[in-house]
């Protein structure tokens, strides 16, 4: 239950933007999969502002606000053996677990 | 009070619960950095792991799962906890072995009492004290 | 060591033999433990808890199929749910409020329609744990919360809808949704061929829970998800709604 007005941090990312998942190390807590990391996708869709799972985790409710984005990936680009090249997959992120990537 | 014969077949079953791999594990001086992060890897996330062909089957729900399901929601609503805390005690802090060995409401009751002793609700006593006594009034009937 | 355990249930090598089961399981007694110091502790009440239930107990796939058969039926009704799913869902009754206020603690409400097209099918997971639109779709068939299903369908998609009898052709993309966060999705499937000029009503019925999750397409011909094995409860909820 948020409150009405939230310090939330400039989201950096918009539909379209190609970005790389950060390769962080596992350690606690996680609602970033494994499986993503490191790897490069498109944001789709700007969705909402909310903590990061990394201190909704341990309750930190003054922790600013940020940006999640549903992400799209090929298929091809998550798993080497993966035959069909047009299957993609979608996931959330926020923005802090993601890197802009140029050219 | 467990018998002896019952202590010892409690300890038969818990000494199955040694994770799968071919090396004695107890405290070993140091691990391989593959092991250090296949260890960290919180136990939920599991996308992208080989797994063979599944029955698909539907589950018809238990009495209990569903007032546990309901006690859960019940507390995040007011406010005792949030569902990123019930996401990382269930599914993380629990270890390997529970996380696979309970069943999935079986994790979030176990979730629930864990963040009740935690957030000092209620002491680790009480609760034991409580259960045992949950535990005779349904012996009596 | 022998195992001690021939449970009726255990069966087929998918799954683990079901244990022994005591007359009140131990988490039986610890759900019952726990709800009672909560209770105790004035964390919640009675009516609480019993509001909660009616409203767990009130939710089903039967919601999603009318909204599935009123956005085939009506474009614009089908523009308003791809633009904003949360508030269109009133419109067929679902209040993502509900049963709070500010919604469920599990379920958030940003609800989202993923529309499969003649080229895109969509399917849902959560690798993670179990995020499923409940207000929209009732609670997730057990199957959807199993590691099997979390750890193939994302990378093993077209084996897995296979499995549940769904076979698309390559030239389809088949997109994952992989539910992690707190938007919760489910899938508007193509309306089938066969089905001009049916209602509503008519349509809703053959748009089952399957399809709004992504691993079945609905067919004129069928109103019920593909026979499966039920895993029956020792003791059940009572009076559990049909269509589960």
């Amino acid at each position: 239950m948020p409150p009405a007005e939230r310090k939330s941090l400039p989201a950096r990312f918009e539909p379209g933007d190609r970005v790389r998942v950060k390769e962080l190390p596992n350690l606690y807590y996680s609602r970033t999969q494994m499986y993503v990391r490191g790897v490069i996708g498109t944001v789709a869709v700007c969705t909402y502002t909310d903590l990061k799972p990394e201190d909704e985790a341990w309750s930190r409710d003054d922790a600013p606000y940020e940006q999640y984005y549903i992400i799209r990936f090929r298929q091809k680009d998550l798993w080497a053996e993966y035959p069909f090249d047009k299957d993609t997959l979608q996931t959330e992120l926020p923005d802090s677990w993601l890197e802009p990537v140029t050219a | 009070m467990p018998s002896r014969s019952d202590l010892k077949r409690l300890y038969d079953v818990g000494a199955q619960l040694a994770p799968m791999t071919h090396q004695q594990q107890d405290w070993p001086y140091e691990i391989s950095p593959d092991a250090y992060k296949a260890y960290l890897q919180p136990p939920h996330d599991v996308g992208g792991q080989a797994s063979g062909p599944s029955v698909f089957e539907e589950k018809e729900e238990e009495l209990w799962e569903l007032n546990t399901y309901v006690t859960c929601e019940v507390l995040g609503w007011k406010g005792v906890w949030n569902s990123e805390e019930r996401r990382r005690i269930g599914n993380n802090d629990l270890g390997a072995s529970l996380y696979y060995g309970f069943p999935y409401y079986g994790r979030w009751i176990w979730a629930a009492a864990r963040m009740l002793v935690d957030k000092k609700h209620i002491s680790l006593m009480e609760l034991l004290e409580k259960i045992a006594e949950v535990k005779a009034r349904h012996a009596a009937g | 060591m022998a195992h001690d355990h021939d449970h009726e249930h255990d069966h087929d090598g998918g799954h683990p033999a079901a244990p022994m089961v005591a007359e009140v399981t131990d988490f039986e007694i610890l759900e019952i433990a726990v709800r009672e110091l909560a209770i105790e502790k004035g964390l919640f009440t009675v009516d609480e808890h019993r509001k909660f239930t009616e409203w767990a107990e009130s939710i089903g796939p039967a919601s999603g199929s009318r909204l599935v058969a009123k956005a085939w039926t009506d474009p614009a009704f089908k523009a308003r749910v791809l633009a904003d799913a949360t508030k269109a869902s009133l419109e067929v009754g679902i209040d993502w409020s509900q049963p709070t206020g500010f919604g469920t603690p599990s379920d958030y409400t940003e609800f989202r329609v993923l529309e499969d097209t003649p080229t895109l099918h969509h399917v849902i997971v959560c690798t993670l744990c179990s995020c499923y639109p409940r207000p929209m779709l009732g609670h997730s068939p057990y199957w959807y919360r199993s590691p099997n299903y979390r750890r193939r369908i994302v990378r093993w998609p077209r084996q897995v809808l296979a499995e549940f009898g769904l076979i698309l052709p390559p030239e389809i993309e088949i997109r994952v949704e992989d539910s992690n966060q707190k938007c919760r999705f489910m899938v508007l499937p193509l309306r089938p061929a066969g089905t001009e000029g049916w209602t509503e009503q008519q349509l809703a019925e053959i748009v089952t829970r399957d399809c709004m999750i992504g691993v079945a397409l609905p067919r004129a011909d069928r109103k019920a998800d593909d026979v499966r094995p039920v895993h029956a409860a020792l003791r059940p909820v009572p009076h559990e709604e049909a269509g589960r």
